[in-house]
């Protein structure tokens, strides 16, 4: 096993009677493309300013390149951020912007302009260098910022939420342009978003956050197919929920239908079974069947989610029909329909 | 459906406003070059009461005094009420009273406020001069530089004093190089203003300068000529003076428009 890149260990933050961080302990790799999920106030963007410096633990090690720096302040830190607001200098050009940090490590005045330049084109922005950033669009001036932290090249590089203002065309471009700088640059990149889509696209490994502590942490695969708790179900994709009873091992939903599990709920008693929207299937296989009436179909382009609504759940069970299955079998609101899942994609979780 | 504004009609009452105000002065501009002196008539253009003006002693007196007032506590206010402004901002969240307060001088009558200086001043029993000025109008220019470089906080983005960190820069060097070049415009604009309202205000000046002829400014030794009627030189002094600050506070309208210079 390689030495990590970061280890946070047992860390934790207080503010007043609130537990912004309650005892976190994780590892990051050289070159990761790890991504910090959360919704607000999970602590996420607290954890973040905590490894850029800002914040000081209250307990527990940040060790980075296993020298321990979680009292070192931010501008002595080989660690960048590229702020949520960008936070560019307003009186600055772009290239006047890039150069600051570079200044700062006090580099000979050629080498700096050298970089400067290296990064204008790798972010595309050649020809903006003199403007300044109020004469920028949007997403020249993330792409700015991300070079102006990019520069430095740090051995972490943290972004606090960097596509959340920009427009949802643009976002899925630019998911795609951060992932070829990182793999180009080669700098373990760390991510803040409450965008669940986002650090599943983008992300080598994810972790979720919630309440100051640490939910889950694996691979998007990992965290949507194997998700450990009701919560991280819940908050990852979308999830239909069957409140059962579990009594010696056999699950029974509301309606006193048997639901089968690969697994069953440890102490028996209260919990629910889970199971992705495109689990469910109209052809009649799988060893879990429920009945229910179609409240309402929308056509999504590359399938069809299918509302029904079921003595099975308290909420419409949501269906995804792949384009092909929707028109082998159509269905309109009205339609009493059973739909199948294997025991494999059940997941059960105790209250 | 047409529009109720007649254009023709905005047009008359917006030149009858214009000539209400700048008639006056376009008057007092004019008989500042008037040969003869005399309000009643018309002699000939000459600047000879320019030249009277400055080889008058006192009035030259009076505007070296006026000058040290006006640059002093123009300095002196423009420190402490940036300071005072960035001190604010940061406690912000800690309610308004504060600010209430800090800009109490700006709204009370200036005669209120100079009766309650003198008393407080022979309270303490200070000798009353150019130093007692200078403190008095320290207080009211600090609400005015505090006001104008608060409206430019409102819209400071404090994330730069972080990044600017985190790119590696010292609090020293953030303060140079980030900090003060964003809120320059602001302070500039703030100290233009306070320069121009110590320049010419005169009730405050009146009531804490104390006795004798020492401490007299530029408006006091104007009141005191004007007793004795409006000579042409007070024309010209006056001509001078509204000049200097027209172009202060036109300089100190367009820093503080918001941008930043190059912009």
């Amino acid at each position: 096993m390689n030495q990590p890149l970061l280890s946070i260990r047992g860390a934790q933050k207080h503010f007043g009677p609130v537990r912004a961080i309650d005892g976190i302990d994780l590892d990051i790799q050289e070159n990761e493309f790890f991504a910090l999920l959360g919704a607000s106030g999970s602590g996420k963007t607290t954890l973040l300013r905590m490894l850029a410096g800002f914040e000081m633990p209250d307990g527990g090690q940040i060790l980075l390149d296993n020298q321990d720096v979680s009292h070192i302040p931010p501008n002595k830190r080989p660690v960048n951020l590229m702020f949520q607001s960008y936070a560019l200098f307003p009186h600055m050009s772009v290239a006047q912007n890039i150069a600051y940090g570079l200044e700062m490590e006090k580099l000979p005045k050629a080498q700096i302009k050298a970089r400067v330049d290296e990064i204008l084109q790798v972010i595309q922005l050649g020809d903006l260098a003199r403007r300044k950033p109020d004469q920028l669009s949007g997403g020249q001036r993330q792409r700015v910022a991300l070079a102006r932290a990019l520069v430095k090249r740090p051995r972490l590089l943290l972004l606090d939420e960097p596509l959340g203002a920009l427009d949802k065309k643009l976002r899925g471009d630019m998911q795609l342009e951060l992932k070829r700088i990182q793999l180009e640059f080669g700098i373990t990149f760390i991510i803040v978003t409450h965008d669940q889509e986002e650090a599943l696209v983008m992300a080598d490994r994810v972790a979720i956050l919630k309440d100051g502590k640490l939910l889950q942490c694996g691979t998007p695969h990992q965290i949507y197919e194997q998700p450990e708790s009701r919560f991280a179900a819940d908050f990852i994709g979308v999830m239909n929920f069957f409140p059962v009873t579990d009594v010696a091992g056999i699950l029974t939903a509301q309606d006193g239908s048997v639901i089968t599990a690969d697994r069953t709920l440890t102490k028996g008693g209260q919990g629910v079974a889970a199971v992705r929207p495109e689990r469910l299937r109209l052809d009649g296989v799988g060893d879990n069947a429920i009945t229910g009436t179609v409240t309402a179909t929308a056509y999504h382009g590359l399938d069809l989610q299918v509302h029904l609504r079921t003595p099975a759940a308290p909420d419409p069970v949501v269906m995804r029909l792949t384009a092909d299955a929707a028109e082998a079998r159509p269905l309109a609101a009205g339609d009493t329909v059973t739909v199948h899942w294997s025991a494999r994609d059940t997941r059960v979780f105790a209250d | 459906m047409r529009s109720i504004a007649n254009p023709r009609l905005m047009l008359m009452i917006l030149s009858a406003v214009f000539a209400f105000l700048y008639i006056p002065i376009s008057v007092l501009f004019a008989l500042s070059f008037n040969e003869g002196g005399l309000p009643t008539a018309w002699t000939g253009f000459s600047v000879k009461w320019y030249g009277e003006l400055f080889r008058n002693s006192d009035i030259m007196g009076a505007a070296l005094n006026t000058l040290i007032v006006a640059v002093v506590s123009t300095i002196l206010a423009t420190v402490l009420g940036t300071l005072l402004a960035v001190g604010v901002e940061i406690r912000r969240r800690k309610g308004r009273f504060l600010e209430t307060i800090i800009f109490a001088p700006m709204i009370i009558p200036d005669i209120v406020l100079a009766i309650a200086l003198l008393s407080f001043f022979s309270l303490l029993n200070v000798v009353m001069g150019l130093h007692t000025i200078i403190v008095s109008h320290v207080v009211f220019n600090l609400a005015f530089v505090c006001s104008v470089v608060r409206a430019r906080l409102k819209t400071f983005d404090w994330s730069i004093v972080e990044a600017s960190t985190d790119l590696g820069a010292p609090m020293i060097v953030t303060l140079w190089r980030v900090v003060l070049p964003v809120m320059l415009p602001a302070v500039i604009a703030g100290a233009l203003l306070a320069f121009t309202l110590s320049l010419d205000e005169f009730i405050i000046a009146f009531f804490t300068a104390g006795a004798g002829r020492d401490s007299i400014t530029l408006p006091m030794q104007i009141y005191a000529m004007i007793r004795f009627g409006i000579t042409p030189e007070i024309n010209a002094l006056a001509a001078i003076v509204m000049t200097v600050s027209v172009v202060i506070l036109a300089l100190s309208q367009r820093l503080n428009r918001g941008g930043l210079p190059g912009q």
